[in-house]
């Protein structure tokens, strides 16, 4: 733009603003900061901070940015060309108790022991996929838009599967999952999750769990192909660096293995979610979800009701307090699903539109909320105060998933958008 | 973390400032191995981008008479923030001008628009602000 600009970013920010402000190649901006946070203070109090000092600089805030866009620039701050980031040696070489050390040392594991990826082990992985190691996969980072993206190859996920612990056959779907491009960890502040639907004949061929515990560290190849999601998001993607590329304030257990879903097919009375997406049933497709959490549903109306409970008013309700920013996904049992094929939903697309149109919020409270009626609509904020409007933009935002080993007709809710669907096939 | 190490770090992760061959895996950890036998493990690292070094934009001599525009990148609270910044500006350097504007779009987004508003019509910018 060519003209003088002094950023100001509260302290909280500070080593991501100067390391992402490096690699977008202003390594010298002049980044001023107030304390943390300026949402929800008064006027006064934000004013106070304009009188009072950078609490980076410990020196007046005010002078401090007219000072950013007056005082001369030196020759550090005028320079141009190009910068190659190093890229580390190929191989690190030690004990393996030094190994493992190093590996968490340096930001590279999720802080639990790692398969170590000896060349050995990395091409035997390299031997789950027809593609040639050196092929490029995909581009990632922690916030698309926000940070430089990181390329990989089918070489540095084969790596990072090893580590997580898969067996060379998961291979495919890891690469799947890494050509989607998106990272398991996101920058924000919000502590997001991520998931992932596994359709298709591949989840009897690798012995997935879809039954009882299918979610939880019961097998496998649902435990590690989430593990190597995170590490290849970690070291591939350039996420997951508290302070730099990571700002979630709490964190989210969802993130040690993301949520693995390969669908109950067998059980299910609806046509699977890839053949939704459509693919055809023998293909094998990882479809891929972004959002806040998820959580049990136990607790919703309907669900008292006799003979057949009324799944879908636990569904809108336990969306209740969902954000519009995403989508639902509603996880649901095999007995689930079967009792609302009995109340007439023989498919899911009248479920969903039902759901949407009953997951509601009313104009007043959409109004005060973090996003007010931002996705609602320009026709919303006409509407009185007791109106109740949708809390999705429409229901094509809602997805359903039938998983679980019937123990019990339960379901839980996702805040979480749908972002792709991609072929496993394509990458064995 | 200090500036100087950021700035050194360029968007690397520290395992890609580790050199050559690692040798010194227990600097900090002082961990001792219970095999001597050194093997031989990959990096799991992609590639980062290469960086174009962007020259800053002249500063100004001064802000007497100036235009300056407080941009919001939409974060919540930014916008009354920039305004107390206006008021700031009015109480004590009442020659600037202040324009206030929201940049378009999610908060990544570019907003073209206003920046040729700003390149034609301003003379500085004030862009604010993390939560």
């Amino acid at each position: 733009m060519g003209i003088p600009t002094a950023p100001i970013v509260t302290i909280a920010f500070k080593d991501l603003a100067y390391s992402n402000a490096a690699q977008r190649g202003m390594p010298h901006e002049r980044i001023c900061f107030t304390p943390h946070p300026v949402w929800g203070k008064s006027d006064a109090e934000m004013y106070a901070y304009l009188e009072g000092n950078d609490p980076v600089t410990h020196k007046p805030l005010m002078p401090e940015i007219i000072s950013a866009l007056t005082k001369p620039l030196t020759p550090e701050e005028e320079k141009s060309g190009t910068v190659t980031p190093p890229v580390g040696p190929e191989v690190f070489s030690d004990t393996p108790d030094n190994l493992q050390n190093y590996y968490m040392n340096n930001g590279m594991t999720d802080f639990m022991p790692i398969i170590l990826p000896t060349r050995e082990k990395v091409e035997a992985m390299l031997k789950g996929t027809s593609h040639a190691p050196d092929e490029p996969v995909g581009k990632m980072c922690p916030a698309k838009g926000s940070y430089p993206e990181w390329s990989y190859n089918v070489r540095n996920i084969a790596v990072n599967a090893v580590m997580a612990g898969c067996d060379p056959s998961y291979f495919p779907i890891v690469l799947a999952i890494a050509a989607s491009e998106l990272p398991s960890l996101s920058s924000s502040t919000n502590s997001f999750a991520t998931a992932a639907i596994i359709n298709g004949p591949i989840r009897d061929k690798l012995n997935m769990n879809y039954g009882i515990g299918a979610m939880g560290p019961f097998a496998q190849p649902n435990a590690t192909i989430g593990r190597a999601w995170t590490l290849l998001s970690k070291n591939c993607g350039n996420c997951g660096q508290p302070g730099q590329t990571y700002m979630g304030t709490f964190g989210n257990t969802c993130n040690y293995n993301n949520l693995i879903i390969p669908e109950n097919e067998k059980d299910s009375p609806w046509e699977p979610f890839h053949v939704q997406k459509g693919f055809k049933k023998d293909e094998n497709v990882v479809s891929v979800f972004f959002g806040m959490d998820i959580r049990q549903g136990q607790n919703g109306p309907g669900l008292g009701l006799k003979p057949v409970p009324h799944y879908q008013e636990a569904f809108a309700f336990n969306f209740g307090t969902c954000a519009p920013l995403f989508g639902g996904l509603i996880v649901c049992d095999p007995l689930v699903a079967n009792g609302l094929v009995e109340l007439g939903f023989k498919t899911k697309e009248p479920l969903l539109e039902w759901v949407w149109k009953n997951a509601t919020i009313s104009v007043k409270d959409a109004k005060t909320t973090l996003f007010g009626l931002r996705f609602s609509g320009p026709e919303a904020a006409n509407l009185p105060d007791d109106a109740r409007i949708p809390i999705f933009r429409n229901a094509s935002y809602l997805n359903i998933v039938v998983v679980g080993g019937e123990t019990n007709p339960y379901h839980m809710v996702a805040n979480m958008s749908y972002r792709g669907s991609i072929s496993i096939d394509k990458w064995a | 973390m200090n500036r100087r190490k950021l700035l050194s770090l360029l968007g690397a992760t520290p395992a890609l400032l580790a050199g050559t061959k690692l040798e010194a895996a227990t600097r900090k950890t002082g961990a001792t191995a219970s095999s001597s036998e050194k093997i031989e493990a990959l990096n799991p690292n992609g590639t980062p981008p290469p960086i174009t070094l962007i020259p800053m934009a002249p500063r100004l001599k001064t802000l007497d008479g100036k235009t300056i525009y407080l941009v919001s990148d939409g974060f919540p609270g930014a916008d009354h923030f920039l305004n107390q910044i206006a008021i700031w500006f009015q109480k004590h350097m009442p020659s600037v001008k202040t324009v206030y504007r929201l940049k378009a779009g999610a908060l990544p987004d570019d907003d073209p628009k206003l920046w040729a508003e700003i390149k034609a019509k301003g003379n500085a910018v004030i862009m604010a602000i993390g939560h």
